[in-house]
């Protein structure tokens, strides 16, 4: 039997627990990148959320297998392991700060969230979500600058970081109104009394 | 004079005494160095579930128990006085290597930045949630060549950290607080039968001492199960609610 583009495509993809380029797709089956993109459109088809319980995901500028969300209880259920712990609001914070800000050093974290945040990143680079990425030159002792994984992007459900809406998007300009006006009470409160006479 | 120290060992009453965190497991005491080495961070760590880890561990009875339950108290004790001090920063103004005071301006684009780096936390955290029901093919490939690099330098100064011994704790900034959370707590229990209550009301007429020891005795509450917080918007009105 001579196999055709998309179980060849099939089977790599069923043994790597990491997304695959299409590059590296092609490499491994010697099929040329048109092929490759055929026998990807029509595994898409095939393992769709509505007609099977294995999906093809494309995420973290790959492709990979992965199960169903539908089906997460019973996959949980008889591998007897349970998700990992959630991820705190700190450790979102740190994240959102490494994809909308960075590539950034531990001390520029810190600085954008008003709080020590090195044991935070210390948790996210055992985790694989934060990665170094090179080192910020310009700064004495040269401090490593923090960037997010390709695990971070599958974990995202991401195909790459254009994919997230910026970050003038997420706030609402009423709301930035609104903290400036906070703002602007508060100091008013705060300001010394004019002295007498003036 | 009797003590449990035998000659040339240091007695530590609280050296079997193991915790469980989402930010720290192992040694009781490890913890505390780390937290004054500010290798973890005193916000992440709830002194609650410590004190609750404490008590369902503590040995009844024997020979040093007067002397370990002490122990604990006073540590726990500091770590809460270190918490309720880092939550109000402003306490520290006489460090002479204080970062200069933001002007109005700077401070309204720094929170702004804030704001949308929150916001952002929030999209992620949505994004996580949607994605975790996904499970790759269970086939984890080697890593690839030139992953896995170990940096000398790097492994050195790990040796060193964890080797080193810990510093003493400061207690200059230990001042005559004369205002328990306790008491505190108490007080907002009792104020809080006659329905929501506003912070800001609260604290009012407070110095930031006391605004702060508030503050921090409201999360007790809240993580006790007693009230809830309510913040619609940063910097927005902050309410205490009874619990349901």
């Amino acid at each position: 039997m001579i196999p055709r583009p998309a179980h060849l495509i099939e089977s790599v993809l069923l043994v790597s627990a990491r997304p695959i380029e299409p590059g590296d797709l092609a490499s491994a089956t010697g099929l040329p990148t048109r092929e490759v993109q055929d026998a990807l459109y029509e595994l898409e088809t095939r393992y769709s959320p509505e007609s099977s319980g294995i999906i093809l995901r494309n995420v973290a500028g790959g492709y990979q297998l992965a199960t169903n969300p539908a089906c997460a209880a019973s996959v949980e259920r008889f591998r007897q392991e349970l998700r990992p712990t959630p991820l705190s609001n700190a450790a979102h914070e740190v994240l959102s700060c490494a994809l909308y800000l960075g590539p950034l050093t531990r001390a520029a974290v810190s600085a954008a969230r008003g709080v020590n945040s090195d044991a935070v990143v210390r948790g996210l680079l055992e985790r694989g979500l934060l990665a170094e990425a090179g080192s910020d030159k310009g700064i004495p002792g040269s401090p490593a600058l923090l960037a997010v994984t390709d695990e971070f992007l599958a974990s995202a459900g991401a195909a790459s970081r254009e994919d997230f809406p910026s970050l003038e998007t997420l706030v609402a300009p009423e709301e930035l109104d609104r903290l400036r006006q906070r703002l602007n009470e508060a100091r008013e409160r705060e300001a010394p009394p004019a002295p007498d006479g003036v | 004079m009797n003590s449990s120290a035998t000659s040339g060992e240091v007695s530590r009453p609280l050296a079997s005494f193991t915790v469980e965190l989402d930010v720290y497991s192992g040694p009781y005491e490890w913890l505390l160095a780390l937290i004054l080495k500010e290798e973890v961070e005193i916000f992440e760590v709830p002194l609650r579930e410590i004190v609750d880890l404490y008590l369902n561990s503590r040995p009844e009875g024997g020979p040093d128990a007067l002397e370990r339950d002490t122990e604990f108290v006073g540590s726990a004790a500091s770590l809460v006085l270190l918490k309720s001090r880092t939550l109000f920063p402003a306490l520290e103004s006489e460090e002479p290597d204080e970062e200069p005071a933001l002007s109005p301006e700077q401070l309204a684009d720094r929170l702004t930045a804030y704001l949308k780096v929150k916001r952002g936390s929030e999209y992620l955290r949505e994004r996580f949630d949607a994605n975790s029901g996904f499970h790759a093919s269970a086939h984890a490939l080697r890593p690839r060549p030139g992953r896995l690099r170990i940096d000398a330098a790097r492994l050195q100064h790990a040796a060193r950290r964890t080797f080193s011994r810990p510093i003493e704790p400061p207690t200059a900034h230990l001042g005559p607080i004369t205002l328990t959370i306790q008491e505190l707590a108490a007080w907002i229990r009792s104020s809080l039968v006659r329905g929501p209550l506003s912070y800001e009301d609260l604290v009012r007429d407070m110095d930031r001492l006391h605004a702060a020891v508030t503050f921090a005795a409201s999360l007790s509450l809240a993580n006790e199960g007693h009230l809830t917080l309510s913040q619609s918007d940063p910097l927005g009105p902050l309410t205490f609610l009874p619990a349901v």
